[in-house]
């Protein structure tokens, strides 16, 4: 060994820098332990700097560390050259790896002044933890209020429901809640993005998607009552449509909600029934002496006619005459018979254009006679009226029947206190432009206590005793008349002769929307 | 041929009062027709009745009331009764109102006038 460096201290003419320091040992091993514990902590740095970079892979400018790590390795080799100089004065080498070390120093000095600024930039973990937490905050605030809406939409009882707009215009659903499940018996998962012509059966999706497509392209809230076979059976339901629209005022989705009215309008249909049933019941003694006069008439002239057939006193205009008349009675009672059947039906019949002067002029023929025994007249007046409504005729029938039985009663219960009544005035009448028809039914009955007046038109209200009055009349009567998109009202009015009474004005539009389409759009 | 019985109807259905009077006319009644009770009970002022047939509903007086107003007067007129219900004849089915005759609706006129014939103490028709 010690030949060998004499050889390169020869070849080169250097001395070893041991040569300077006089080879004291105790300096010579102050410099070499100091020398090869920074060579060797700076050899270890880069392995610890890559080592680190390879395992953050997100570490931004590792690049730059990478750098370090070369300039570091280089500082680490120029302490063992001097280790190594100390014997041996290779002091070329020496040089050039410290000029390899000054071009990484140089480098790396002018890449971090260059990223300076990026790296100022750079928040600090400080920084990031105050974000995280305002995020942490946020991410509760806002899981809190998915809980508290995801709980509105799982736990309302209104069925709710999101439909989406596809960018083909079609449409598909996006969620509906439980309620909606229940009540429809359709399975959320299974309809979770699913059109909705595959969703729903034909029938049913069509109807659906004429609405959501009057909400798509009207770009406005509607609602509307449907009736749909479903699962579960057939329901109706009063259901609402809301559009959300993007930035460009493009329908992206439709909120819609809904409510179970079966069993209200069960019970609505219940109602109507039970008090046409009702009318029915009042009316049921004037019918049996109304279809016993027809059969007495009949049950007169065939005995006369057989009588007289016996006697040989029968001649051949006297039977045609008689039997005419026999056929004219048969004709009476089947119209009876009719107007009884169709009256206690279910449904009344259809919705239809009719000319309320015959439903006026059908109700006067059915009370009239039963009226007279009760010294009532009824007196019509201009019932010419032409102007159709929209409706179901046998229902205005009851309406004006059940003012008439009102009139009745109260004239009854005035002529109970020994003043005179006993007409009732019945009137039709078209208005100029030809846009409304008025029914007007006045009586001479007294007239109604003003206090009471403004209650007459609710349910169950009744000034009469227990058994005699409903109350419900007029509540129904003024649900038929705004279903019609009609009016009714009350009041009181001073007749001839001192005479006091009410008159009800019935209006009734004469060209209301058709009604199975009738939706209140939410202008 | 002694006088004809005079019988006073009380209806106020026209066209069974008509078939009525032609029927009892026949078989040798003179009939007189009122369309209601006040009617009849000013017919019945006016001339001599045998007996009365009548309705129970009919305008301006009822045949209860005719009734009642007649018994007031005479208590021994035969009264045939023609009604469509039963319940209004109840308080007359009473001794009180005798001699009184219910007949319901449809009428058979045969019936009246054998009714009419026994009431009145007539020999029945052969
Ligand atoms: N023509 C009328 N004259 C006086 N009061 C009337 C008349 N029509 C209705 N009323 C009052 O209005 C109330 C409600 O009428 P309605 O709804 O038909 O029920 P009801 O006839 O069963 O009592 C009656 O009880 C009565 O007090
Ligand atoms: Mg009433």
């Amino acid at each position: 060994m010690a030949l060998g460096l004499d050889e390169l201290l020869d070849t080169s003419g250097f001395v070893p820098h041991g040569v300077c320091l006089l080879w004291r040992p105790d300096i010579l091993a102050l410099h070499v332990a100091s020398d090869m514990l920074i060579g060797l902590s700076y050899f270890s740095i880069p392995v610890a700097l890559t080592y680190f970079v390879m395992r953050r892979r997100d570490v931004e400018f590792g690049w730059m560390a990478l750098l370090f790590a070369l300039f570091i390795i280089a500082c680490g080799s120029t302490h063992f050259l001097m280790v190594w100089t100390l014997w041996s004065p290779d002091y070329v080498l020496e040089g050039l790896v410290k000029a390899v070390t000054a071009l990484a120093s140089l480098g790396t000095a002018a890449a971090l002044w260059w990223l300076m600024p990026r790296l100022l930039a750079l928040p600090s973990p400080k920084q990031l933890e105050a974000t995280n937490r305002a995020l942490e905050q946020e991410i509760t605030i806002r899981r809190q209020m998915e809980m508290r809406y995801s709980s509105f939409f799982n736990n309302l009882a209104e069925a709710l429901f999101i439909v989406q707009v596809l960018p083909d215009g079609d449409f598909a659903y996006e969620a509906i809640n439980p309620a909606l499940a229940r009540a429809t018996g359709l399975d959320p998962e299974r309809l979770r993005d699913r059109r909705v012509r595959d969703a729903l059966a034909p029938e049913a999706a069509a109807s659906v998607i004429s609405r959501y497509v009057a909400c798509r392209d009207g770009g406005e809230s509607i609602d509307y009552e449907e009736t749909l076979d479903l699962p579960v059976g057939q329901r109706v339901f009063h259901t609402m449509l809301v559009p959300v629209k993007d930035a460009a005022g493009r329908v992206v989705q439709i909120l819609g909600s809904g409510r179970d009215v079966t069993e209200r309008k069960r019970l609505q249909a219940e109602v109507v029934q039970t008090s046409k049933l009702a009318t029915l019941g009042t009316l049921a003694a004037g019918m049996a002496h109304e279809m016993s006069q027809p059969l007495n008439v009949i049950r007169l002239w065939t005995e006369n006619m057989l009588s007289r057939l016996r006697d040989n006193l029968l001649e051949p205009q006297r039977a045609e005459r008689s039997l005419t008349l026999v056929i004219e009675q048969t004709d009476r009672m089947a119209k009876l018979i009719d107007h009884v059947r169709t009256f206690g039906r279910r449904d009344g019949g259809g919705m239809q254009a009719f000319t309320p002067a015959r439903c006026v002029q059908s109700a006067v023929e059915l009370v009239r006679h039963q009226y007279a025994l009760e010294d009532i007249e009824i007196i019509e007046s201009a019932t010419s009226a032409q102007l159709p409504v929209t409706g179901r005729p046998l229902e205005l029938e009851q309406v004006i029947l059940n003012l008439f039985s009102n009139a009745r009663d109260a004239i009854i219960a005035l002529r109970a206190t020994d003043r005179e009544a006993g007409r009732i005035m019945v009137a039709v009448s078209d208005d100029r432009d030809g846009q409304n028809v008025a029914i007007q039914v006045t009586d001479d009955g007294g007239g109604i206590d003003p206090s009471v007046l403004p209650q007459i038109f609710d349910p169950f209200f009744t000034t009469k005793e227990v058994g005699k009055g409903s109350g419900l009349g007029l509540s129904i009567g003024y649900g038929i008349i705004d279903g019609m998109g009609g009016r009714i009202d009350a009041r009181n009015v001073d007749l001839e002769g001192g005479r006091r009474g009410v008159r009800f004005t019935i209006t009734l539009p004469s060209q209301p929307v058709s009604s199975s389409d009738r939706e209140l759009s939410h202008a | 041929m002694p006088d004809p019985l005079h019988i006073l109807i009380a209806e106020d259905e026209v066209l069974a009062a008509m078939a009525l009077e032609d029927f009892l006319s026949l078989k040798g009644f003179r009939v007189t027709v009122a369309a209601n009770g006040a009617e009849a009970l000013e017919r019945y002022g006016r001339e001599q009745v045998h007996a009365l047939v009548t309705d129970l509903r009919m305008p301006r007086m009822d045949g209860q009331t005719l009734i009642r107003e007649i018994r007031d007067r005479d208590a021994a007129l035969p009264v045939v009764v023609m009604t469509g219900y039963l319940t209004e004849d109840s308080d007359l089915k009473h001794e009180r109102w005798k001699p009184l005759e219910i007949l319901s609706k449809p009428v058979n006129p045969r019936i009246i006038c054998e009714t009419l014939h026994r009431m009145l103490g007539l020999p029945l028709e052969a």
